[in-house]
């Protein structure tokens, strides 16, 4: 009973953080730990607890994240497909809604919708000293997870309830910069009702019944 | 119901073949080779200037080119219609006993060569074991093959691979059984009562664009299927292989006879007798080809079983062996090591059906029975085993990921370390011959291993689980599980896998292959394999589905008559997949020779229907290769060191000077060229 009322407190919690998330849109930007820009960038957009993440690094489509439910879908407009993202970036695990004053629910729940090995049991977010990030109030974090990685830092804005910087355990950062609080239109957010699901799965099985599939020994 | 032969409307081959002079083809090649092709100006022994060796997966000479009547004038073949085991139309022939399959009483330990006093034939009606669907596919898929036609269309524009192109919009959608998983194929017509011998995969729900159900193909299972004694040999058959324990094998090497076969899983059944007809539609752009070209109808896969161990022999004349990754053989784990010998309280179920064996030590389990035989012989057939060397039998994934990375914990990850067996690339690499290998989906495999390194699991996974893993986390580039890591001689080797230099200039993809045809920079060899989806392994793969991979490479080089007119394409398999073949086996060391294959040789100077009957291997290639560009021997223990044989008149299939693999050479007629369209 107590893991029900626990599982929906969190859920009511998650859709309350997803209703309430502003609106807006963003440029994101990567730097290595020397603060060189690098590859990664794009434009985020965020709307009614959801978000929309256009990078370099998948320049064919587009993220699409879910802030209710924390799951994230890769979309291919030009194929008209889409795909549970998983782990393709691991952008649709940071920038998601939040409550700024308890983010760790949301940000592990994101890392195990992805299916992230190191998602699982306790995962620890240590409140810092506000700052200030692009002339934005934030509230900075120290994210540690059960599986004793070196900890991230992210830094949320209270005004957005949502991250607008994240430093990885290699110095990697990613920051939200231009943002343009404004309304966003609705079908950035959506995946076109005639789109069809892909799923490897299916193809990983039937390879298995080739040669190019080389069992282990008994 | 489905039309057999809804596959031949779609590739429209016409029956008449156009034939002119190379002359008159060159005369009118205005807007040909924009570029210069720097491979045409490397001195060769012949005129060919470039080789591409096509390789399938897993079919014999007999289940493609069993029912098949050459063009040639005076040509003749060996094959089951000829001996009179089937006749034209694939029922029984006058024959059949001919190709009558046995079972075997249990025996102590592993045999290859079953004493007479414990065979029984299997009986007709059914009492042979009896085809079955193991592993095909049993309906469409959203993201497998066969899919479900509107998700090719887009997966069509989603990765522009070979695998996605007009040839194979269709076919990739089409073959699923529509009958429950590992059940009886009552697609084959009378299944289920059978006669004891080979039967035709045709009727009115079943041709070569059907999945058929798959079957082991390992190394001691081979040895044994073929039943050699010398104790059976006759002067046209003197190594006395019988080839006559196909089904018993495939029933028995993993059955507990403690249990229920039904609660066992699949033991392949009677796939292995399962044979195309030619002459009815089947295959019919390999016949077409076949007509038109070469056909050695004695070319043999180079190893007893399965896909690595052939690929790396192509590529090497030599066996893999576990080392400690700098040239030096070490134990591998235990759990890689075989044993044949029967558990006990079983018929025939291997005790350890596992990939490595010391055969220099006649202690190992499944060593004595096939060297004693090799040392019975009545030629000088070395083991070629060296001391203390635990060689690749079975399928096992090279120590390197397709994007180079190289597995910390090869033992543990269920990988050979590195290999430092010289490969055929080096020895081109050391007269700057240029060469490539070109793997189906290598590219999206890449991807694949990239991301499985940085996800960590490329450092403790097996790499086929890794890159799977890894698709279903990137599923931009789910094609790259496709790729075939094993296929690959040079993923195994150092030299070339290690060096991010010689990677990147010889490691390719398809679409590289098909774009250096169009653009005149094709390699002086090229080696060409296609993924899973298009290599013609049953289960996974359709034989029409080789045949689009092949003729889409084909009509690239139709495109550039220039580069055609000195090139040729060699198509052939890389071993009979377990597939029964009624042809002369010829052992030649501890790991092979096995069951015949076909080979196509496709090029202006090997034009009429002929057929070849000289003994040849994988290696064969490899001495051809070598002959035109005036290449030694790999190593001192090469197969390619073997001479070239000499037929016998009264046996024409058998070298009189055996162990010989033939160069291929006199396939070849270097004083006629003939320009002879592939398959418009």
């Amino acid at each position: 009973m107590r893991i029900v009322i626990r599982v929906v407190l969190l859920a009511s919690v998650l859709a309350s953080v997803a209703a309430s998330a502003a609106e807006f849109s963003a440029d994101i930007v990567s730097r290595d730990a020397s603060g060189a820009a690098i590859g990664t960038g794009g434009r985020l957009y965020a709307a009614n607890g959801k978000v929309r993440i256009e990078t370099t690094d998948a320049a064919a489509g587009f993220f699409l994240v879910d802030g209710a439910t924390t799951t994230s879908l890769f979309v291919r407009p030009q194929q008209r497909v889409f795909m549970d993202a998983r782990q393709s970036t691991r952008l649709t695990r940071i920038f998601l809604p939040l409550d700024p004053g308890s983010p760790c629910a949301q940000w592990q729940a994101a890392a195990q919708a992805s299916g992230l090995p190191s998602a699982g049991g306790d995962w620890h977010c240590e409140r810092k000293k506000n700052s200030s990030v692009n002339g934005r109030e934030t509230l900075e974090y120290s994210v540690t997870s059960s599986a004793n990685e070196a900890a991230t830092q992210g830094w949320i804005a209270p005004d957005l309830g949502f991250p607008v910087k994240w430093r990885a355990a290699d110095g990697t950062t990613f920051t939200l910069e231009h943002i343009r609080v404004e309304r966003q239109p609705a079908e950035l957010f959506a995946v076109p009702a005639d789109y069809r699901k892909l799923d490897p799965q299916a193809l990983i099985e039937r390879i298995k019944h080739s040669d190019v599939w080389a069992a282990p020994p008994q | 119901m489905r039309d057999i032969r809804r596959s031949r409307m779609k590739w429209g081959v016409s029956a008449a073949a156009l034939s002119i002079t190379l002359a008159a083809a060159t005369a009118g090649l205005a807007n040909e080779a924009q570029s210069s092709d720097a491979a045409s100006l490397v001195g060769t022994q012949s005129p060919i200037k470039h080789v591409i060796i096509l390789i399938g997966e897993n079919r014999g000479t007999d289940h493609t080119f069993g029912v098949y009547k050459p063009k040639g004038r005076g040509q003749t073949i060996s094959n089951i219609f000829s001996k009179g085991i089937v006749n034209e139309d694939g029922s029984p022939g006058p024959h059949f006993a001919l190709a009558q399959q046995f079972q075997v009483k249990p025996q102590s330990t592993y045999f290859i060569g079953a004493p007479d006093k414990a065979k029984t034939a299997y009986g007709n009606r059914g009492q042979m074991p009896q085809p079955n669907t193991n592993g095909a596919p049993v309906a469409q898929a959203a993201t497998g093959a066969p899919f479900i036609p509107a998700v090719l269309a887009a997966a069509a524009t989603l990765d522009p691979s070979p695998d996605f192109n007009p040839l194979t919009d269709t076919i990739l959608t089409t073959g699923f059984t529509s009958l429950a998983s590992d059940s009886l194929d009552t697609r084959v017509p009378d299944a289920g009562i059978l006669p004891n011998g080979p039967f035709v995969l045709q009727g009115m729900n079943l041709s070569d664009d059907d999945y058929t159900g798959d079957m082991t193909h390992r190394f001691y299972q081979a040895w044994q299927q073929s039943d050699c004694s010398v104790a059976n040999a006759t002067r046209a058959n003197p190594t006395g292989c019988l080839n006559d324990l196909f089904p018993f094998v495939m029933a028995t090497y993993d059955l507990n006879d403690s249990k229920s076969p039904a609660v066992q899983g699949n033991f392949s059944e009677g796939n292995e007798m399962g044979f195309y007809n030619a002459e009815q539609e089947e295959a019919s752009t390999l016949k077409t080809l076949a007509d038109r070209f070469s056909l050695s109808d004695n070319f043999h896969q180079s190893f007893q079983g399965g896909t690595g161990a052939n690929h790396f022999m192509f590529g090497t004349g030599d066996a893999a062996f576990w080392s400690d990754g700098n040239g030096n053989a070490i134990v591998p784990p235990t759990n890689q090591i075989a044993n044949p010998n029967p558990a006990a309280g079983t018929t025939n179920k291997y005790t350890a059906d596992n990939a490595f064996t010391n055969c220099s030590n006649f202690e190992q389990p499944g060593v004595a029975p096939i060297v004693s035989y090799l040392e019975a012989l009545p030629y000088r057939a070395e083991p070629n085993c060296a001391e203390g060397h635990y060689y690749m039998l079975d399928n096992t994934n090279p120590g390197f990921y397709p994007n180079g990375f190289q597995a910390p914990n090869p033992g543990a990850q269920d990988m050979i370390p590195p290999s430092s067996v010289r490969t055929i690339g080096d020895a081109l690499n050391e007269k700057k011959i240029s060469w490539a290998y070109f793997g189906g989906s290598y590219n999206d495999a890449v991807a694949l291993s990239n991301d499985a390194v940085t996800a960590g699991t490329a450092a403790t996974l097996n790499s086929s689980t890794a890159m799977a893993e890894a698709a279903l986390a990137d599923p931009a580039h789910e094609l790259g599980v496709a790729y075939c890591q094993i296929c690959n001689p040079f993923q195994y080797a150092t030299s070339i896998m290690g060096n991010a230099a010689q990677r990147a200039a010889h490691i390719k993809d398809t679409v590289d292959l098909l774009a250096d045809i169009k653009g005149n920079t094709l390699p002086s060899v090229s080696v060409g394999k296609p993924d899973g989806l298009l290599d013609g392994h049953p289960s996974s793969s359709k034989v029409d589905l080789f045949e689009a991979y092949v003729q889409q490479v084909l009509d690239a080089l139709d495109a550039n008559p220039k580069l055609k007119a000195t090139t040729a394409v060699f198509v052939t398999w890389d071993e009979a997949g377990g597939y029964w073949d009624s042809g002369f086996i010829q052992p030649v060391d501890f790991f092979g020779d096995g069951p015949r294959i076909p080979l196509l040789v496709l090029s202006p100077y090997t034009t009429g229907g002929k057929v070849n009957h000289s003994y040849a291997d994988h290696v064969s290639l490899l001495k051809f290769i070598e002959r035109n560009w005036n290449l030694r021997p790999l190593t001192d223990r090469s197969r390619d060191n073997l001479p070239n044989p000499r037929m016998r008149a009264d046996a024409p299939y058998v070298p009189a000077n055996m162990p010989a693999l033939d160069d291929l050479w006199d396939m070849f007629d270097f004083d006629r060229a003939v320009n002879q369209t592939f398959l418009q």
